[in-house]
């Protein structure tokens, strides 16, 4: 499997790419805080996609707009740390994070028609991005461009340099995407909800090109979806987010098979075609309700409100991080009931 | 056999488009589709982007019109019925199409958008319409308070339950659902399947539920249409299309349906840029076949019955 | 956000939006108590003061009949307003009538309504006014008339723009599966739409309107001397420009806040009704 492929290629995996710790956002807006992410804790090696799921609201796309330093407008106050390759990105000027961006940070929209500029071709806009960030001229950044597009297995490079974005398919659009994103050799790529427009098949063309974005350059994905269907066949590790936290982290494996937050559970319980053969006709388990709005303050869990398995503790307090084993953590009262290691979150 | 509620006869649609240079180009959007839905029945078309599922649909509701072919609504031929005369039947096949953002009238309350179709189509009074409305907001699982606020306030999942309400306001019989769920969130999506599920079983509606994913499809209908470059490809049970799949582009959907515990395959064809573009002769899909061979590119298999109930349109998947 | 929250909040931050609402209230309110305001009545000719220098008896000074101009300026206001209204009206209404027919029926219907409203707006609209005006007759009314003939195509255009944009939207679809007929249609879902750019367009119209208007006095097409209109005022005025200033000043520095203070406006008004473009 190639995860574990990734794993062992070196030393890499001691020193991550990324590592936010203790991440707090508020954003402020019109006199009001809206607090849009609470104790945000991710990890990210060398060759590895981190899964980032949960519904609209949830707070995932933040989280990367929060590491390139792109949080909406207004000003926003950010506490705890993100760690990009040893630097410190919390503390970078607007300047210096320019420099990140781009080049050490590449990002792939859902939509690439908002990032494709419609009035010039591929190829223009692909060797722009090499001459700026590479330092390259006219033939050695053809060539590079051509080299880029052959990595995104398209067969007449040559053509689809000379094409506009809106000649090309939803799913070649997205290939020129990933072709600029990759072409500065990141060494982080956030893909935020990349194959949502498309069809499965074209999805899953563009999910085998993230997994070997990763596999062959090595580069760190943070991948973002709402589909845990998607997030399963690319990803090593998963986060749930729910509401600005991450309410459980783990491999990809022990999240998928042995789900324990009840929200995990829902949301896997939500995709068709996951309920067993023979279960016709089934039910989809729905989950209630929607995603509270960020203002609102509650005690306890901000899943109790939607959660099938609420107790008294549960609307009281916040339930506390339950860390079981390397890397997998739990925030749930029932886990934390059951559970020996508790260590309180907030 | 009892009467089906619809039938497509040999429905084609061509899209002219005109070039700058004056120039006629054809689209060749629907072909030679035929098709019988049962009264009950619920009927899913699957197919990727650019297939014509949604072309189908808007021919059906008649939104566009037929280049040839015929299709008859319970026994009646609406095919050439001009727009005055098709009026009274428009109540009996309604749709509900995929963007939440864009179906709903951003000036508008919902109460005003709810009973637009009644003020269209009947002579209720204000008190009934406001009665009927009301009934139609609890039955999709919302509550009489929306009825004053305007679409912007609702998240998309609601929006979906809007245009539904509103889809059913004028009572049908058929209701058209064009990919309803392809915008929401997985588990905002699920509610508005068991919402469908429920409905139809309420109010004994027959669907025609588009979307490119096969795993909903199947979730919602008892026969699935597999659609390719305009033509239905295989049609049978759900059960079986998703099971024993025959086509080989029915096989390559459901290889590519992302499920939890399936391995991603990993990429082996590089992507040509025409590779979608359907070949006039011959299969249109033998660009893309794995089990293409001579009689493939010259001639268009027909959809002809493979076993009992199963319908098939290739030339390489033989019976063994 | 609600529209009057966003109208205050853009009033407060944008200068020069509560700039111009305030000239056009000023504008629209000197209009309206013109009667009750003026210390004079603007036709009462005194030949004995005639041409004085603007003083505390008369602000604006007298013209050459002895008349006061700060009166006549008073009462030019409710003219050149209501006139300003009038044509952006009647041009508005066709506009919106054919633009949605064009962009409705499309085919043949679209292709001479654009023809005939592209033709006429390739004429500059001045001359083009001032030859309908010459061959519909002098006065104001025909003025009036002619000035919104030729600002028609501005609305032809913005409209059928809209409704070709609009007939895509799916809730326009859905109450074609109704079976709502053309009219209903427009009438409740295309018109109601594209309200923002109408408004946006009527009151830089407005502006312009009046300037034209005015200008046509100017000439000697439009309104005809008593009537104190601006631009028939400072038509009058030219013989006296150099030495007595005042005489024309007045009428045109009105003419020229006036158009100002709607342009400003106008600006504005974009910026309430359309929620995604910046804020001040």
């Amino acid at each position: 499997m190639t995860s574990t492929d990734s794993k062992t290629t070196g030393a890499a995996a001691a020193a991550p790419i990324l590592q936010i710790k203790d991440l707090n956002v508020t954003l402020r807006k019109e006199q009001e805080l809206i607090p849009i992410l609470h104790h945000v804790n991710l990890t990210v090696h060398a060759g590895e996609i981190v899964g980032l799921v949960g519904e609209s609201g949830s707070g995932k796309s933040m989280t990367a707009s929060a590491v390139t330093q792109l949080l909406p407008g207004g000003s926003k106050s950010l506490q705890g740390s993100i760690n990009f390759c040893g630097e410190e990105l919390t503390t970078k000027s607007e300047k210096e994070m320019a420099h990140y961006r781009g080049k050490e940070i590449a990002m792939i929209f859902q939509e690439p028609m908002t990032c494709l500029n419609p009035v010039f071709t591929v190829g223009q806009q692909l060797e722009d991005v090499i001459c700026t960030h590479q330092h390259l001229q006219g033939g050695e950044a053809h060539a590079r461009a051509i080299a880029m597009l052959e990595n995104v297995h398209i067969k007449e490079p040559e053509k689809m340099l000379k094409a506009y974005p809106y000649e090309l398919s939803g799913g070649m659009r997205q290939r020129a995407m990933i072709a600029i994103a990759l072409s500065c050799s990141p060494k982080l790529l956030i893909a935020d909800e990349p194959t949502t427009a498309l069809d499965v098949t074209i999805q899953a063309q563009i999910l085998g090109l993230v997994k070997e974005a990763a596999d062959k350059a090595g580069a760190g994905v943070i991948f973002i979806s709402h589909d845990l269907g998607v997030i399963a066949q690319v990803c090593d590790s998963i986060a749930v987010m729910y509401s600005g936290e991450i309410v459980e982290a783990g491999t990809a494996v022990e999240v998928l098979t042995t789900p324990r937050h009840p929200y995990t559970k829902a949301l896997l319980a939500a995709i068709p075609g996951f309920t067993p053969k023979g279960a016709e006709r089934l039910e989809l388990c729905a989950i209630p309700g929607m995603v509270p709005d960020p203002r609102e303050h509650m005690d306890g869990c901000r899943f109790a409100p939607r959660c099938s398995v609420c107790g008294e503790n549960c609307t009281a307090k916040h339930p506390p991080l339950h860390v079981a084993g390397d890397g997998r953590s739990v925030c749930c009262w029932k886990e934390a009931e059951a559970g020996d290691t508790a260590i309180t979150a907030s | 056999m009892t009467l089906p509620l619809l039938r497509l006869e040999n429905v084609d649609k061509v899209f002219v488009k005109k070039t700058m240079m004056g120039k006629k180009s054809y689209i060749h959007a629907v072909r030679g589709i035929t098709l019988d839905i049962q009264r009950g029945e619920a009927l899913g078309i699957v197919g990727e982007s650019g297939c014509g599922k949604s072309t189908l649909a808007s021919l059906i509701i008649r939104l566009e019109t037929l280049t040839r072919g015929k299709i008859i609504l319970d026994g009646t031929d609406v095919t050439s019925l001009k727009e005055k005369d098709l009026r009274p039947l428009r109540r009996f096949v309604q749709i509900v199409f995929q963007d939440p953002y864009s179906s709903l009238s951003p000036r508008m309350t919902v109460e005003e958008i709810l009973t637009e179709p009644l003020k269209i189509m009947t002579k209720l009074s204000k008190a009934e319409m406001h009665a009927k409305v009301t009934a139609l907001l609890e039955l999709v699982g919302m509550n009489a308070s929306c009825l004053d606020r305007y679409p912007h306030e609702f998240s998309g999942g609601q929006r979906q339950r809007i245009s539904i309400a509103r889809a059913l306001t004028t009572e049908p019989e058929i209701l058209i659902l064009d990919e309803p769920t392809s915008a929401l969130d997985v588990s905002v999506q699920a509610q508005v399947l068991n919402l469908l599920n429920d409905l139809r079983q309420k109010l004994h509606l027959t669907y025609i539920f588009i979307s490119h994913n096969l795993a909903v499809v199947k979730y919602i209908s008892d026969r699935t249409a597999v659609m390719y470059a305009g033509q239905i490809v295989e049609l049978g049970p759900s059960e079986k299309i998703m099971l024993e799949p025959l086509h080989p582009y029915t096989r390559e959907l459901i290889a590519a349906l992302p499920a939890v515990g399936k391995k991603l395959k990993p990429l082996t064809k590089a992507a040509d840029m025409t590779e979608n573009v359907a070949q006039e002769r011959g299969c249109p899909y033998q660009n893309r076949c794995p089990l293409v061979d001579l009689r493939c590119k010259s001639e268009r298999p027909p959809l002809a019955q493979f076993e009992p109930g199963h319908f098939l349109a290739c030339w390489g998947v033989t019976k063994s | 956000m609600t529209f009057t929250e966003r109208a205050l909040k853009i009033l407060k931050y944008n200068r020069l939006t509560a700039i111009g609402a305030g000239i056009v209230l000023l504008v629209i309110l000197v209009g309206v108590f013109a009667p009750v305001i003026a210390p004079y009545d603007p036709n009462v000719i005194d030949v004995p003061h005639r041409l004085g220098a603007p003083a505390l008896k008369h602000l604006f000074g007298t013209d050459e009949m002895g008349r006061d101009i700060f009166t006549r300026v008073l009462y030019g206001c409710r003219i050149s307003v209501s006139v300003g209204i009038a044509i952006v009206c009647v041009s508005a209404f066709f506009g919106i009538l054919f633009g949605s027919i064009s962009g409705y029926a499309g085919g043949k219907v679209d292709n001479v309504i654009m023809s005939i409203s592209d033709m006429v707006l390739s004429f500059p609209s001045m001359v083009l006014a001032l030859a309908l005006t010459a061959s519909l007759g002098l006065g104001l009314f025909n003025t009036m008339l002619a000035v919104s003939i030729v600002k028609i195509p501005v609305y032809v255009r913005l409209v059928r723009g809209q409704v070709l944009s609009l007939k895509q939207r799916q809730y326009v679809k859905a109450a074609r599966t109704f079976g709502a007929p053309p009219f209903w249609i427009i009438w409740k879902h295309i018109i109601p739409n594209s309200l923002t750019p109408i408004m946006v367009q009527m009151t830089l119209g407005l502006g312009d309107a009046i300037l034209m208007a005015a200008s046509m006095s100017f000439i000697g097409l439009g309104a005809q001397p008593p009537t104190p209109e601006w631009g028939a005022m400072v038509n009058s005025a030219r013989a006296y420009a150099i030495d007595q200033w005042w005489y024309a000043a007045f009428p045109g520095l009105s003419i020229l806040v006036t158009v100002v203070g709607f342009n400003l406006l106008g600006d504005g008004i974009r910026d309430i009704l359309d929620p995604k473009s910046k804020q001040g």
